[in-house]
């Protein structure tokens, strides 16, 4: 599903993120990204989802090499790839239904199938009833499941979340999580950035740790 | 196919939401791109209106050729004779105008007879007329046979009675290139109007871009509100101005027609045929949605 090779990543300002970074996660799979504020798990999940390009090596998401990627054929590599932002960036002008009908609708899907999809996503996040408020009115747990309604309403293959519980309390970000869990066990690869250990301890089969220049992969063994 | 339609109607929706949002703004724009545009649309329908006149008035150009008072009829009637035979094509007709005969036309207008009978004899010179074929480039011929029955005997003064045709033409083409010019700097002045509104709607849907990108959203999905932005807002300027310059004609036709009637003539002003008009909203649609890409394109590199 995601394959680097040797991928170097460093800003404008000359401070190297990522460097020499090889790994490879196959379909299904439920990772955490782990480390301290600034060491690159945000780039990291940028790279994988396109959004920013590596200085060197070669990245591979669902079979296509992102380097090779033309600007016509980077969006519909987006729509396989589902992503919640740590700010959820959902659109305040528009209700919890038009929010998650948004990327059906970049696909040209008919009202009536957009609408019935968006419903039913909204009702597998546990917001079932929430389809006519706007994001302002929802708490802090139910705007991220909002936003993770609108990354999964086109069924991705990969979902990628950038510290989805940063500011949830403890049973709010379980709920989430359990969402994350629910997508992953029919066969979404799913990655999670966060700095909760609970939370890892709990949900994954694997962390990568970032910290400056250095990146480590390993296993973790879960208590649920 | 339909997903194709879909995307159109779906974009059409966020461009109907986002003028409803802020309507004052969206009419205000179209306001000024009307009324700039009523300038062209008003010169083309005095252009149009003008133009078959003067094409009208050019169809019979005439030829007047004085001769001296002293020239002898028989001089006359030889170069009448003479031109006749030239047997040039762009010679339509040549008519001796006798003095005697031109009195007596005279004498049949109460106030010429009474100054002919003050004079002891026939002030008026033999005269002919020559009737050219009307073509683009009549004032030019009527110019060189004018300069080359000048030289001829007893001729005292040649008048060109399509002198002021060809002024006129001269002014129409002035007009036209005019219009050509006002046509110019009013399209650029429309492209900068929509330029900039759509850069300011561009910059305040910075965060729905963005959003539309991150879900797999082609440029074509992001600029395809923008461009029917600049459609509609030109597509309704131009349908409006073509209203009000109708209106404005109106009044000016009232004035003209008192103004016409004393020359014995019928003259209106009127809007370009309905496939010119049609023809001009299309164009300013089409200028609308091009600089509509263009700020859009130039705007949303985020």
């Amino acid at each position: 599903m995601i394959e680097f090779q040797h991928v170097f990543k460093s800003y404008a300002s000359g401070t190297a993120i990522l460097e020499d970074v090889s790994f490879h996660v196959g379909a299904g799979e439920f990772l955490f990204v782990a480390g301290p504020s600034g060491a690159g798990k945000s780039t990291l999940l940028k790279l994988i989802a396109g959004l920013e390009p590596a200085n060197r090596g070669i990245i591979q998401v669902n079979g296509q090499r992102l380097d090779r990627l033309t600007a016509r054929a980077r969006p519909y590599l987006r729509r396989a790839v589902g992503v919640i932002l740590q700010d959820t960036h959902l659109l305040q002008d528009r209700n919890a239904l038009q929010n998650v009908m948004l990327p059906l609708a970049v696909t040209g899907q008919p009202n009536d199938v957009a609408r019935s999809r968006a419903r039913a996503a909204l009702q597998k996040v546990g917001l079932g009833g929430k389809e006519t408020a706007l994001p302002v009115t929802l708490s802090g747990g139910e705007q991220q499941r909002l936003a993770i309604a609108r990354a999964i309403v086109n069924r991705p293959a990969l979902l990628i979340a950038d510290e989805p519980t940063a500011n949830l309390d403890k049973d709010t970000a379980k709920r989430v999580m359990d969402v994350f869990k629910d997508f992953n066990q029919v066969g979404v690869t799913t990655l999670v950035a966060t700095h909760d250990e609970d939370l890892m301890a709990q949900y994954a089969d694997r962390v990568f740790v970032i910290e400056p220049g250095r990146f480590r992969d390993f296993p973790v063994n879960k208590t649920t | 196919m339909k997903q194709w339609l879909q995307l159109h109607r779906y974009a059409l929706q966020v461009t109907l939401r986002r003028l409803l949002q802020a309507p004052s703004s969206f009419l205000t724009n179209v306001v000024v791109i009307a009324l700039a545009l009523v300038l062209p649309l008003m010169g083309a329908s005095i252009l149009i209106s003008v133009q078959p006149v003067a094409q009208h008035v050019s169809a019979d150009p005439t030829i007047t050729i004085f001769m001296t008072p002293d020239a002898s009829l028989a001089v006359s009637e030889s170069l009448t004779k003479s031109i006749q035979e030239s047997k040039d094509p762009l010679i339509l007709d040549v008519r001796l105008v006798d003095k005697s005969q031109a009195a007596e036309s005279l004498r049949s207008n109460e106030a010429w007879r009474q100054a002919l009978e003050a004079l002891p004899n026939n002030p008026l010179p033999h005269a002919i007329t020559v009737t050219l074929a009307a073509d683009d480039a009549v004032a030019r011929t009527a110019e060189l046979f004018a300069s080359e029955w000048r030289l001829e005997e007893g001729v005292q003064f040649v008048q060109l009675d399509s002198l002021w045709v060809q002024r006129l033409e001269a002014l129409l083409r002035l007009v036209r290139i005019g219009l050509t010019l006002v046509t110019l700097i009013i399209a650029l002045v429309v492209l900068a109007a929509v330029f900039n509104t759509v850069r300011m709607q561009a910059l305040s849907q910075r965060d729905e871009i963005a959003v539309a990108r991150l879900v797999g959203a082609t440029e074509s999905f992001v600029r395809r509100p923008f461009l029917y932005q600049g459609g509609l807002t030109c597509g309704l300027g131009a349908a409006i101005a073509i209203g009000l310059t109708a209106l404005a004609l109106n009044p000016l036709n009232t004035a003209i027609s008192d103004l016409s009637k004393t020359y014995d003539t019928l003259f209106a002003l009127h809007l370009p045929s309905g496939l010119a008009l049609f023809v001009y909203l299309i164009a300013a649609i089409v200028l609308g949605c091009f600089s509509a890409r263009w700020s859009v394109t130039r705007h949303t590199r985020f």
